[in-house]
């Protein structure tokens, strides 16, 4: 007995200040993510890593946009979305202090213009996604020239794509061995 | 698989059960070099399953079913044995029932250990274990619809929620005394807070003279997310949330199990670090467990302290992982994160001031009078209840049987460590918690050791290829016990069937007889013994079955009384 009261004399007050004073955390905690929309291209590979389904993409083919979205009311800080960002756009912060008074504060979103296909001129792709492939042919040491040229296949949906590749195959004539077979 | 074949343990459990029972055997395959499914005929299960664990030295693990209706046209029933005596490894025997009849022989009668996987089986997939004594539902609630089984591929979406279909509680709780008895329920809110049940206590006078029990009204269907809504390596971060203290614990038992269906190699320092968490996991549970052992013993200083003390096994925890609950960091093949010299130097500055500190508190709680005498003898758990229906953890080995999935099947990184098994022959609830307490100090022992000894190499295996309808085992021994994941994989990068197996799932069944023979007030350090983390309940309604006159009383007085044995609110 003797023995627990020296103990508990000797720890004094063991009760935290928070939240008066700032609560310690650990180097490496994963909290909140925090969005740049700046850096975000709207690649997509955050909502189709997250495994909970939190950060989810909707294309609004109308309006020609395509809207990130958070709900952190689903989010696990598991922190997949930042290890698969191509540009960094999306990273944990060490807050933790998440609760809100109304439901629609723990939604976060950030809409991107869609770019029209060169072709068919339906929205397909965000323009951002579009600039920064560009700006990465420049960066290996293509010209501007090239790179130009190259805008254009990168400004065509898959759509459009599969269709002129169709054309190209149409000139090739695939009965070349059956006519072979008949004539012999 | 030429490197299955050349190591194959267990080869002999196999050899004997073909000559025993001979042509019953009709497919033999081996996941891994230690894991064997035996299909037998149908009519030989509850044979088979007998033999293996009375005659062999098996105890049931899991047993499950599986709707196969659209690989072979059948259901098949799985019984997971895990093979003790001798030489150790795991017997899986199946066995394929008729879609049809749907009716297998239940092995209940046999193995008291089946029963509450047959009831979920019944439940679940409207299976009929014929023979089966105990036909009650299990997992589904009274009001749900008669011939919907959740679990059968095309019933129904995971999202759809029936109509209720009954307003009373139909659930009959069984009495198994002989005289009258008062009769208490406990519940149904919140008995643990991770395991809402409702208990019913048959008492005369202050003794109870048995004792009967729901659970599942938190049943989450997990199962069935995971085989409709997610890939399969997003499972891992599903499989954390299944407890929210050895969650660590299940993300590993679904990665292994995953790991050996495709027969994926984990680097060894990631399997060590997965250890380590394991480890840090079972720090933090077992210091939860010792401060509710003093706080239902009436010694809340004691329970101040442990609670203050476990602070520190969870800054450990945040600091490994990223997060306060060990969860997130688990991947198939290996681990996200690594341990590196700022943490391990942190670590091992943490471990040994807990050690100094829990070794005096310890000490303390040891010393207090209150701690014998309000638990020795109490809750006893018969060693031959405890053969008859496989509990596992700290539980089974204050039985004194030395079941250690650590030490029985070494996983992770536990392969080059011999982790000793601490066993008591007391049955009691002292016996439980002095094993957790020593328990502690291995798992102190066992992180220092693996910081030291910390193999060097890649974290994640990477490159392996999902193979259609293959599936394995995946085990752990967490802080609770052994738990146990089967998976098997479907063919559209999913699951086909998940069946997770939580520790505490093995220790409900036997609680029944710890508790006969106590008094109402030890009632709760009962529970709280087998650690379904914590036993709490909002309120206790009794029913003086001969004046049939019912009073409503708040939890708190009964819990009160457990601590204070005084004034009872049954006068």
């Amino acid at each position: 007995m003797f023995k627990l009261f020296k103990t508990i004399l000797k720890t004094g007050e063991a009760t935290l200040k928070y939240p008066f004073a700032p609560m310690p955390i650990s180097p490496g905690f994963r909290g909140k993510p925090e969005h740049t929309p700046e850096q975000c291209i709207a690649c997509a590979a955050c909502a189709i890593a997250c495994p909970a389904n939190a950060l989810t993409m909707s294309n609004d083919t109308e309006a020609g946009t395509r809207t990130w979205q958070l709900f952190l009311g689903r989010c696990i800080f598991c922190g997949r979305c930042e290890e698969v960002c191509p540009t960094k756009a999306i990273v944990l912060s060490e807050e933790f202090e998440l609760a809100v008074g109304n439901k629609s504060d723990l939604y976060h979103k950030a809409t991107f213009k869609l770019a029209n296909c060169t072709c068919c001129e339906k929205p397909f792709a965000p323009q951002k996604e579009i600039e920064y492939t560009v700006d990465l042919l420049k960066q290996t040491g293509m010209s501007a020239a090239a790179v130009e040229a190259k805008r254009n296949l990168l400004q065509t949906c898959p759509d459009c794509k599969r269709k002129q590749s169709l054309q190209v195959t149409d000139k090739v004539e695939l009965t070349r061995f059956m006519k072979k077979g008949s004539e012999a | 698989m030429s490197a299955i074949a050349e190591t194959k343990v267990g080869q002999h459990y196999i050899d004997a059960l073909r000559q025993r029972f001979p042509f019953t055997v009709l497919k033999e395959e081996w996941q891994t070099n230690e894991q064997v499914t035996v299909t037998i005929k149908l009519g030989d299960l509850p044979n088979v399953v007998e033999w293996l664990y009375y005659n062999q030295g098996g105890w049931i693990s899991v047993l499950f079913a599986n709707d196969e209706r659209s690989i072979h046209g059948n259901f098949a029933v799985y019984y997971v044995l895990s093979m003790e005596a001798g030489v150790k490894c795991y017997v899986v025997v199946r066995a394929e029932v008729d879609a049809r009849t749907g009716e297998f022989p239940s092995v209940t009668p046999k193995v008291d250990a089946c029963v509450w996987g047959e009831r979920e089986i019944r439940d679940m997939y409207g299976l009929k274990p014929v023979g089966l004594p105990d036909e009650r539902r299990l997992v589904l609630p009274d009001d749900w619809p008669e011939t919907l089984h959740p679990l059968r591929k095309d019933t129904m979406d995971y999202r759809v929620r029936p109509e209720p279909t009954s307003n009373v509680e139909n659930y009959k709780f069984v009495n198994d005394a002989s005289g009258e008895t008062r009769e208490i329920p406990l519940g149904p809110l919140h008995i643990t807070s991770d395991e809402p049940g409702h208990f019913r206590l048959f008492v005369d006078g202050e003794d109870i003279v048995d004792a009967d029990y729901r659970m599942f009204y938190v049943h989450r269907g997990m199962e069935k997310l995971a085989e409709t809504r997610m890939g399969y390596d997003e499972v891992t971060f599903l499989a954390d949330r299944v407890c929210g203290i050895c969650g660590f614990a299940h993300s590993v038992a679904y990665a292994t199990s995953v790991e050996n269906a495709l027969g994926i190699v984990v680097p060894p320092r990631a399997q060590v670090i997965r250890s380590i968490m394991l480890e840090v996991e079972r720090l933090h549970s077992h210091l939860l467990n010792l401060g509710l052992a003093c706080h239902f013993v009436g010694f809340d200083t004691g329970f101040m302290q442990f609670f203050r003390i476990r602070e520190k096994a969870m800054t450990l925890a945040e600091m490994l992982t990223g997060a306060r609950k060990t969860y997130g960091v688990n991947l198939i093949g290996g681990i996200r994160r690594d341990i590196q010299k700022a943490e391990r130097l942190a670590t091992q500055k943490l471990l040994g001031e807990l050690k100094k500190e829990v070794t005096e508190l310890v000490d303390m709680l040891l010393e207090t009078p209150n701690l014998t005498q309000r638990t020795s003898g109490i809750g006893r758990l018969d060693p031959e209840v405890a053969r008859n229906f496989s509990p596992v953890g700290p539980n089974i080995r204050a039985s004194g049987f030395a079941r250690d999935t650590r030490s029985d099947h070494p996983f992770c990184g536990y392969k080059n460590y011999s982790m000793p098994v601490r066993t008591k022959n007391t049955c009691d609830v002292l016996g439980r918690v002095l094993i957790r307490a020593e328990e502690f100090f291995d798992s102190i022992d066992f992180i220092m050791y693996s910081l030291d000894n910390m193999p060097n190499g890649p974290l994640l295996a990477e490159g392996h290829v999902y193979k259609p309808y293959s599936f394995a085992l995946g085990f752990v021994e967490a802080p609770r016990g052994e738990d146990i994941h089967w998976s098997m994989l479907g063919d559209n990068q999913k699951l086909y069937r998940w069946r997770a197996r939580a520790s505490t799932y093995a220790n409900w069944p036997p609680l029944r007889y710890m508790l006969r023979g106590n008094t109402i007030s030890d009632a709760p350090l009962i529970v709280a013994s087998i650690d379904p983390c914590y036993s709490c309940t909002d309120r206790v309604t009794m029913i003086d079955v001969r004046k049939g006159k019912s009073t409503t009383v708040p939890y708190s007085e009964i819990e009160r009384y457990g601590r204070e044995r005084k004034n009872s609110p049954l006068k």
